[in-house]
């Protein structure tokens, strides 16, 4: 539409602008016409004047007449021959003397003409008769001004003008180069032209009476189809070639408006289907730039912590969410990550939300590139594991329960099973004496009693086996001995605690000497470690964090590997210590008193010696003595 | 069988053994049993003494035979020898109408008191539940007749009433109260109805 209406107005003002050229053209055309005409109308006036100056007495002189004719013609008047005519209309005087007219007789009129001699002779005023032609190609026509001498008209002097030498002598060149300029008859005849080029445009013509000589006669001007003025023609194309610049420029525009529209409306769309799925995501995520400050954080993330976007984008470190107890740590991490050297597999970090609820969140790094390919900072996703972890830990102590619960009732009905072993030949022999007792106070006969005495004698040996068959249930042969690394059990059994040291964040400390191997059953070694290790941490279990520390050293020295179990638990009260290590002795309230006896059994049981004393730091040290494997006898290792 | 004994179940052989040795030494006669299922093989209705029961045993358990014997109306006393945490299923037995419990382990002679104030408890149902037997097994010698006459004599009906209502002739009415007489071991019907009465008191419901 647009587009259109600049066509429309390019056109109209091209049109203006010619009707308006054209129109001035036109206003010069006539006013240069009226110039003419009234140029022409002063020339044939005063030639009139002049005429009728004439004194009779030069007319009668042929000589004088001649100069006097010569003088008139030097005055460019256009004339071409004068001549005089007396009263009576008779051809007295003619300069130059003889027409080539009359000589070739082809005038079609008398010349001079007879009817207007008698108009002007009567009328007393000059008179111009019309026009007539003179040969093929030209015109001619007089003007016959009446002589008055004493009121009386004495002659009439006559002057030929031919239209062409007019033309010739009046039009000056400028005009004559812009028009042609035409006297035309009445009967549309062309009487004489002057122009240089013949091919005219015609329509473009302006006509104006040629009046003095009257007949009808007419002055045509006709432009010549002058070339357009090169500045009118340059200004035109540079307007049309404006216009066409503008036009494809505009399409061009279009064009590249189309593109970016569809690339601005892709973008958005990619922008929308990013957002959504940004904010969909569970998992939170922040950009921090290389000098560690928030440059974003997703929604995910600000639920996770509580503090919104425009809170956190700009902190800088020590951000609000971090946990005030796990500060050093949470710094540590900071710079790791900054530095580069996080660790590629995530870690797990506690986090502070605004309520100050502390949360467990699995962290991952990943440097963010720009779109210039350079390293901007990074970027970290945050799970948050609290659940995952809370689930966890209540799951392991559910499994302890369930463990404890099974050993307790396992062992229940070992106990049970025992007592009815035990109970059968007790209430045999119980039956056997009681009888026996009976019969003897009724003074029956010896040999009646003694049977039953025998088989009490048998019940007791019976009971005596049931015994031994247990006490051989608990304590394993010696045939599975063998070297032992101590401190390979050492970090096996505490392999077994991870969880529980890394939840109750307690600091072990391990100096443990390659060279302790002993000699003995590597289970059960492993298993009194783990009882004396698992004592060592229960008993933290009110210490302070920081102060949560466990030091394990194995030394050698003297044959005797010398293990140290250090904690800084609550320690052991002095009425207590001298029950340590009986069995079902216990001061956990789940606890079964087994652990230290089996402790106690099993290093004794391996030629060594379990002994404790109070920590002077707090706590207790348990020490752990055994026999080294004497050099020269050490088995190969296979 | 019928002669009070006292039985011993326990799987435990020794202490079968022991206990029959104790009791003898105070002169009870005792029978041993291997187990429950052994026991109730042979056992009866009619057995009368008492039941040393081991609650612990392979394959049917102490508790497991009582249950049975009283689904067979067998009432012979039962007492139970119990280890350590079977208390409360022995009280309960108790409740279900067991004799006592002992608890291992036990004192000797305590028990063999237990199983001689058992025997004393069981003489006396032994005897009324063979005299019931007795006349029950009497009643079942009569004849439908012998019944129907039975009944009217023990409602105090005279010969006449009785042979008029049941349409038959005085003399044969006199036969049947003589055969009834003869077959319940009376001599005169206020006898007769002593006895029935004693079966009556007994078996009240049943009749």
């Amino acid at each position: 539409m647009a587009f259109i209406l600049f066509i429309g107005g390019v056109a109209l003002l091209l049109w203006m602008s010619d009707r308006a050229d054209k129109e001035e053209r036109r206003a010069t055309l006539i006013s240069d016409i009226l110039w003419l005409e009234q140029n022409l109308r002063f020339h044939l006036t005063r030639n009139e004047e002049l005429l009728g100056r004439i004194d009779l007495a030069q007319t009668a002189d042929a000589k004088t007449f001649e100069s006097f004719a010569r003088t008139l013609f030097g005055f460019e008047s256009g004339l071409r021959q004068l001549i005089w005519l007396d009263a009576e209309g008779q051809a007295r005087r003619a300069h130059p003397a003889t027409m080539d007219s009359a000589v070739a007789g082809e005038t079609t009129e008398v010349s001079p003409s007879r009817q207007s001699f008698r108009l002007a002779r009567s009328l007393g005023k000059p008179v111009y008769s019309s026009a007539y032609p003179f040969f093929t190609d030209d015109w001619q026509f007089e003007v016959h001004v009446p002589v008055s001498r004493e009121g009386r008209v004495v002659g009439v002097m006559v002057g030929v003008y031919r239209i062409r030498e007019i033309l010739g002598d009046s039009v000056p060149w400028w005009l004559a180069e812009r028009y042609r300029i035409s006297i035309v008859g009445n009967s549309g005849k062309v009487l004489g032209t002057r122009s240089k080029i013949e091919s005219a445009v015609t329509d473009e013509g302006y006509q104006v009476a040629f009046d003095p000589p009257g007949w009808g006669l007419t002055i045509h001007a006709v432009p010549y189809h002058a070339p357009r003025p090169l500045a009118s023609v340059l200004l035109s194309a540079s307007l049309v070639i404006l216009a066409l610049i503008v036009l494809w420029s505009l399409w061009i525009l279009r064009r590249h408006v189309l593109r970016r529209q569809a690339v601005e409306e892709q973008l958005q769309r990619e922008y929308a289907f990013r957002k959504a799925m940004e904010d969909s995501l569970d998992t939170g995520m922040r950009a921090r730039n290389l000098d560690g400050e928030i440059i974003y954080v997703n929604p995910a993330f600000c639920r996770m912590v509580g503090w919104s976007a425009a809170e956190l984008i700009g902190r800088r470190p020590p951000m609000p969410y971090w946990a005030d107890d796990y500060l050093d740590e949470t710094r540590a991490m900071h710079d790791r990550v900054l530095a580069g050297q996080g660790p590629e597999e995530g870690f797990e970090l506690k986090l502070k939300r605004r309520s100050g609820e502390v949360i467990d969140v699995l962290i991952h790094e990943a440097p963010l590139i720009d779109a210039q390919g350079r390293h901007s900072g990074w970027m970290g996703s945050m799970v948050d594991i609290t659940e995952r972890k809370h689930a966890d830990e209540q799951a392991r102590q559910q499994q302890d329960r369930l463990q404890s619960t099974a050993r307790l009732v396992a062992m229940g009905e070992m106990a049970s099973s025992i007592a009815h072993e035990l109970n059968q030949p007790l209430a045999a022999i119980s039956s056997y004496c009681t009888g026996a007792a009976n019969l003897l106070r009724n003074q029956v006969p010896t040999d009646e009693v003694l049977p039953a005495l025998d088989k009490a004698v048998e019940q007791a040996r019976r009971a005596g086996q049931v015994i031994r068959r247990i006490y051989s249930l608990a304590r394993p042969g010696e045939s599975r001995f063998e070297v032992v690394d101590l401190a390979e059990r050492v970090e096996a059994a505490l392999s077994l605690m991870d969880g529980e040291i890394r939840q109750k964040g307690i600091h072990v400390l391990l100096a443990l000497s390659p060279a302790a191997t002993v000699e003995g059953d590597p289970v059960l070694l492993e298993q009194a470690l783990f009882n004396l290790l698992r004592n060592a941490i229960e008993s933290m279990r009110d210490t302070a964090p920081e102060q949560r520390q466990l030091a394990v050293a194995l030394t050698c020295a003297e044959g005797y590997a010398r293990l140290a179990i250090v904690d800084r638990g609550y320690g052991i009260a002095p009425d207590v210590a001298g029950q340590l290590f009986d069995p079902l002795f216990t001061t956990k309230p789940e606890g079964m008193g087994m652990g230290l006896a089996i402790c106690r059994s099993v290093v004794e049981n391996h030629r060594g010696r379990l002994s404790f004393e109070a920590n002077p730091q707090g706590g207790t040290v348990f020490h752990v003595l055994l026999p080294l494997v004497p050099q020269w006898v050490a088995p190969p290792r296979t | 069988m019928g002669s009070p004994a006292t039985h011993i179940v326990d799987d435990d052989p020794a202490v079968r053994d022991a206990l029959q040795w104790l009791l003898k030494s105070r002169s009870v006669q005792s029978q041993v049993w291997g187990s429950a299922e052994a026991f109730l093989a042979s056992a009866s209705c009619e057995l009368c003494g008492c039941l040393l029961l081991d609650v612990r045993m392979p394959g049917m358990s102490g508790i497991e035979l009582f249950d049975r014997l009283r689904a067979l109306n067998c009432r012979l006393p039962v007492i139970f020898l119990t280890g350590h945490g079977d208390v409360p299923m022995a009280v309960q037995a108790l409740k279900d109408g067991a004799f006592d419990f002992i608890e291992k382990p036990y004192d000797d002679n305590a028990l063999v008191d237990k199983v001689l104030a058992a025997l004393e408890h069981d003489t006396k149902r032994c005897i009324r539940e063979k005299s019931l037997r007795e006349v029950q097994h009497r009643l079942e010698q009569l004849t439908q007749r012998e019944q129907e006459v039975m009944h009217q004599i023990l409602a105090g009906k005279l010969n006449k009433v009785i042979a008029d209502e049941l349409g038959i002739a005085m003399r044969t009415v006199e036969v049947h109260r003589s055969h009834i007489f003869e077959k319940m071991q009376v001599r005169s019907a206020v006898e007769l109805s002593q006895v029935l009465g004693l079966l009556g008191n007994q078996s009240g419901p049943e009749s």
